[in-house]
């Protein structure tokens, strides 16, 4: 071999080797992140029931907003790395969990029930959420524990070959598409939903800021 | 060799080297972390010693405020952080203290009590959540000093308590006592999901408002 193609193997081990190394760390820091968000979401209880013993109201407010920003940052930094599991390339090539996109799908759409009712306010919208929540990671966590980081355990061959995505391609690839169409009406319907608020409250702004016309 | 052998084995090289740079780091961090629950959690009776002396209300809940936010993010932190214990692959390949699962069952079961319960003001529940956290750390510390760190220096009869204590010499127990990790796991989960969805995500007790 040339000092060239030394070089050239090493810059091209080091770009795929890096970014091979940074999914694989998106996938080894999901779990983290939605068992943080499951804890900080049904923890809830428990902050209540510390804002409730403050003496002071701006300690209470400290207290809320600090847990309001850590819970709804982590659900959003969780969907966010998600993005991987609708990348057909990487499900097809790598070993991901199988049921990553719908774990996806049902975090998307906990957020959804967030933006559509007020979940720290209505009971049942919180179930809702929780719900969808705890769906969404058990979906995760099971293939995840079982099947990615089971594989070299012989009993679990058969499950690990099932619900990794490397090895179960076609199905892996279907329930990726399926879990993006879902993900695309909820967008979509988020989206729309936002723009008819947004056009609703500014027109009602608009409405009361206009000059009243004087009678004649 | 070909230049693609030597690029594949160089990926292979940066990936396990740099899983196994993670994991060490996080093994490495983990007693740390435990020892800054502990500290906290029995250093309790020296804030609110300081809380009283407080002349500004203010200050008394801001440090209240910033104790138990620490606190209970170290815990929560201990908690995430805990999960490759429950990874079989990684159970077998690394060496981890081999009681690593249960100190995290404990550590979430401090959680549990502390979402269900009252330990700030309620004695039996103080005392639960604080030997939980002693159970935690004697199944985490005595394996990983005894076993992890101990390894490479026991001889005889020691050395084979020493292979006994950590995962990757004791495959057998390690990954029985992480499925065990795992059920607990799960039950404690499916607990706390019960809860939250029976009280709706609220204190079950009522209790006097926030003063203006």
């Amino acid at each position: 071999m040339t000092p060239d193609e030394i070089s050239n193997a090493i810059t091209g081990a080091l770009r795929q080797g890096g970014s091979q190394w940074l999914v694989a760390t998106i996938v080894a820091f999901l779990p983290a992140l939605w068992t943080t968000a499951l804890i900080l979401h049904l923890g809830r209880p428990y902050v209540v029931r510390t804002l409730r013993r403050m003496g002071l109201r701006l300690g209470a407010d400290a207290w809320w907003m600090t847990y309001v920003l850590l819970r709804d940052a982590v659900l959003l930094i969780t969907l966010g790395l998600s993005l991987i599991f609708f990348q057909p390339n990487l499900v097809a090539n790598l070993d991901l969990p199988i049921t990553g996109p719908l774990s996806a799908l049902l975090l998307l759409l906990a957020l959804a029930v967030k933006l559509w009712r007020r979940v720290d306010d209505d009971v049942t919208a919180y179930r809702l959420s929780t719900a969808f929540l705890v769906s969404g990671a058990t979906l995760y966590y099971v293939a995840l524990v079982f099947a990615v980081e089971g594989a070299d355990m012989s009993y679990l061959a058969k499950f690990a070959e099932w619900f990794t995505s490397g090895s179960n391609p076609t199905v892996a690839l279907g329930i990726m598409w399926v879990s993006l169409v879902g993900v695309v009406l909820v967008a979509a319907w988020l989206f729309v939903r936002a723009l008819n608020s947004a056009a609703r409250t500014m027109g009602r702004r608009l409405s009361r800021d206009q000059p009243q016309q004087p009678e004649s | 060799m070909s230049v693609a052998d030597l690029t594949n084995s160089i990926i292979a090289g940066i990936n396990d080297g740099l899983e196994q740079f993670l994991e060490g780091t996080l093994v490495a961090i983990l007693p740390v972390v435990w020892v800054a629950i502990l500290g906290l959690h029995i250093g309790r009776p020296y804030i609110l010693e300081m809380i009283d002396r407080f002349t500004l209300r203010l200050g008394a809940d801001l440090l209240w405020i910033i104790y138990i936010v620490l606190r209970d993010l170290l815990v929560v932190g201990g908690v995430v952080m805990s999960f490759m214990f429950v990874f079989p692959d990684v159970v077998t390949g690394s060496q981890l203290p081999i009681t690593g699962g249960l100190a995290s069952v404990m550590l979430f079961g401090v959680l549990l009590v502390k979402l269900m319960g009252d330990p700030d003001h309620n004695l039996r529940d103080y005392r639960l959540v604080m030997y939980l956290l002693g159970l935690g750390a004697t199944f985490y510390f005595v394996p990983y000093i005894l076993g992890v760190q101990f390894n490479g220096e026991a001889t005889g009869s020691l050395k084979s308590i020493s292979d006994f204590l950590v995962t990757s010499s004791n495959p057998g127990w390690g990954v029985g006592i992480a499925y065990l990790s795992i059920a607990l796991l799960a039950i404690m989960g499916a607990v706390a999901v019960v809860y939250a969805l029976r009280t709706g995500g609220r204190p079950e007790a009522e209790e006097p408002t926030v003063a203006e």
